[in-house]
Order: structure tokens, then C-alpha cells, then sequence
């Protein structure tokens, strides 16, 4: 091509130098409401004080969660199926409930029993008689939550979710039901 | 329209969480933190499951930070004048957001209104007792 032909189509073209992306505007948007990252930085997490607050003071959270939980199944002692009442417990809270683990992969947190105060993805905080906070993971622990002599165990590595997605779950019996 | 039977056990696990997070404060009003973990809780789930929140209870919580708000202890109040009309301004201590309401006193909410009360259950998410929860008024359709 001669030089002529080159210098009109340099000209008169418009030639792509740099890219500014708008980025910005989008994150703008999302920082608004969710605030996350802010959010656990103030600490909503326990702080070391709770431990000189007595056991006892939990007691009544407990009151209320036995309240509720009778509420939800209709009945004390009820000929009804432990199936039904299965059922309930899975969409149901667990805050606050006396919490105890029967078997463990790890032999230190057989045994441990209290009431839960916290539980997240992976993990329960559950405060003992004591006074002790203890984290406890779910995976490969079976827990054991009792209510008005009916007793039911709890297979943590099912149950690796926040407890606010366990009620919009479906759970499927799968695979064998072990530690 | 009758209320599915999963929406009734949400609504029961929704007001036991915001019962808990109430009895949690009244036992230590220092420390915050676990209430407003449980109201974090509570907004997850209703906005994973979609439920509707009366309006006198969504104004407790904070938005922005999810904790549970009572004047004096963690969020204060206070009554101001915004172009000649009496607005109350409530702002939140922890993440310090602001929420304003006008102060008309012939102002309705939607859940109020006679119109509002087509469905089958009528009234409030309570507060105070342990009460079965209710639904909250339900979202009325369009008039013919």
C-alpha cells in the first residue's frame, strides 16, 4: 500500500489507544447495605468477658427455647412419630438449646455438654456449667439434643451449614451415616 | 389463603430468634454482640425465605449493622424539625445509621388499613408473649 493510502486510513480512523473500565459505579452499589467485611470487624463475635457472666444467666434462654420448641411439635409427649418431630427440629433453631456430644473422632470433646449460644458454618459455641467457652466443631461429631425424654442425635457432618440455611434446605437421607 | 405449613414454623423460628435476642440484652445489657448475631440470624432468614415483616418490629433493627435497637440502650431518639414538619430520628450507636419518621398522627400503615385484611389471619407479629407466631398481614391483592 503506498504511504498516501496508509496516512488516510491512520487519519481518518479512530485507533483504540487506552481502556477505562467503569468499575466504580458497580461497587459503589454493593458496599451500601452489605457491609460485611466492616461488620465482623466491630467485633460481633464474643469478647473474653462473657466467661465471668455465670451459666446462669443463661438459664432462661434455655426456658424459652424448651417454650418454643413444645410450641412447634404440639404436645409434650405426643404418640405421634419421631419422624414428624425429627422433621421439625431440622427447619428449627437451635439457640439455646442444652447440647451435649456423644461421640467424637477426637476424644476431648466427648462429653462435653452446655448450652449453645452461637453456631456458624463449621462450628458450635456452646458455654458450660463452668463457665468455659468451648468451640466445637461439627464435622465428625455426633450430638445429642434432649427434649422432654425424646432424644436425638445429631450427625454434625451433615449439618455443615449456617443455621439460617438450614431451614430453606431440603435434606436427602444420603450415603452411610457415619462418624 | 391459609398459611402453608412451612411459612408458620419460619415465622415461629423468626419471632423465638428476635424473643431470644430480647432476653439476651435484658440478662446483660452489656454485651451486645450475641443479640445481634441472633438478628443477623433472623434477617438471613427472612430474606432467604422471603417473609414479610410488620413494620413496627422491622423498625427495631438496624439496617445497616442488624442489631436489635432499643432507645436508650443502643440506638437514641431524638424529635427534630425538617421543613416545618416534626420528624423522629432514631440513629443507631453501633454502625451510627439514621432512620427518620414522620410524625403525622394521621398516618396509616398499609397493615392497618381495612383493606389490608383480606386474609384468612389477621394481625401482628407479637412481641412480648411466646405466643404462636402469626402471620403478618399479607400482601392484599390488587382491587378489581
Amino acid at each position: 500500500m503506498s504511504q498516501q493510502a496508509r496516512e488516510d486510513q491512520l487519519q481518518r480512523k479512530a485507533v483504540v489507544l487506552e481502556y477505562c473500565t467503569r468499575r466504580k459505579r458497580k461497587e459503589r452499589k454493593r458496599k451500601s447495605r452489605g457491609l460485611s467485611a466492616r461488620q465482623r470487624r466491630a467485633l460481633r463475635l464474643f469478647d473474653i468477658k462473657p466467661e465471668q457472666q455465670r451459666y446462669s444467666l443463661f438459664l432462661p434462654l434455655h426456658e424459652l427455647w424448651k417454650q418454643y420448641i413444645r410450641d412447634l411439635c404440639n404436645g409434650l409427649k405426643p404418640d405421634t412419630q419421631p419422624q414428624l418431630i425429627q422433621a421439625k427440629l431440622l427447619k428449627a433453631d437451635l439457640h439455646g438449646a442444652i447440647v451435649s456430644v456423644t461421640k467424637s473422632k477426637c476424644p476431648s470433646y466427648v462429653g462435653v455438654t452446655g448450652i449453645l449460644l452461637q453456631e456458624t458454618k463449621h462450628v458450635f459455641k456452646i458455654i458450660t456449667k463452668e463457665d468455659r467457652l468451648k468451640v466445637i466443631p461439627k464435622l465428625n461429631c455426633v450430638f445429642t439434643v434432649e427434649i422432654d425424654g425424646f432424644i436425638s442425635y445429631i450427625y454434625g457432618s451433615k449439618f455443615q451449614l449456617r443455621s439460617s440455611e438450614r431451614s430453606a434446605k431440603k435434606f436427602k437421607a444420603k450415603g452411610t451415616v457415619d462418624l | 389463603m391459609a398459611g402453608p405449613v412451612k411459612d408458620r414454623e419460619a415465622f415461629q423460628r423468626l419471632s423465638f430468634l428476635y424473643q431470644a435476642a430480647h432476653c439476651v440484652l435484658a440478662q446483660d445489657p452489656e454485651n451486645q454482640a450475641l443479640a445481634t448475631f441472633y438478628c443477623h440470624t433472623e434477617r438471613t432468614i427472612a430474606k432467604r425465605l422471603v417473609l414479610r415483616r410488620d413494620p413496627s418490629v422491622k423498625r427495631t433493627l438496624c439496617r445497616g449493622c442488624s442489631s436489635l435497637l432499643i432507645p436508650g440502650l443502643t440506638c437514641t431518639q431524638r424529635q427534630r424539625r425538617c421543613r416545618g414538619q416534626r420528624w423522629t430520628v432514631q440513629t443507631c450507636l453501633t454502625c451510627r445509621r439514621s432512620q427518620r419518621f414522620l410524625n403525622n398522627p394521621g398516618h396509616l400503615l398499609w397493615g392497618d388499613r381495612p383493606e389490608a385484611q383480606l386474609g384468612s389471619q389477621a394481625g401482628e407479629q407479637s412481641q412480648t408473649t411466646t405466643a404462636h407466631a402469626e402471620h403478618s398481614p399479607p400482601h392484599s391483592s390488587p382491587p378489581s
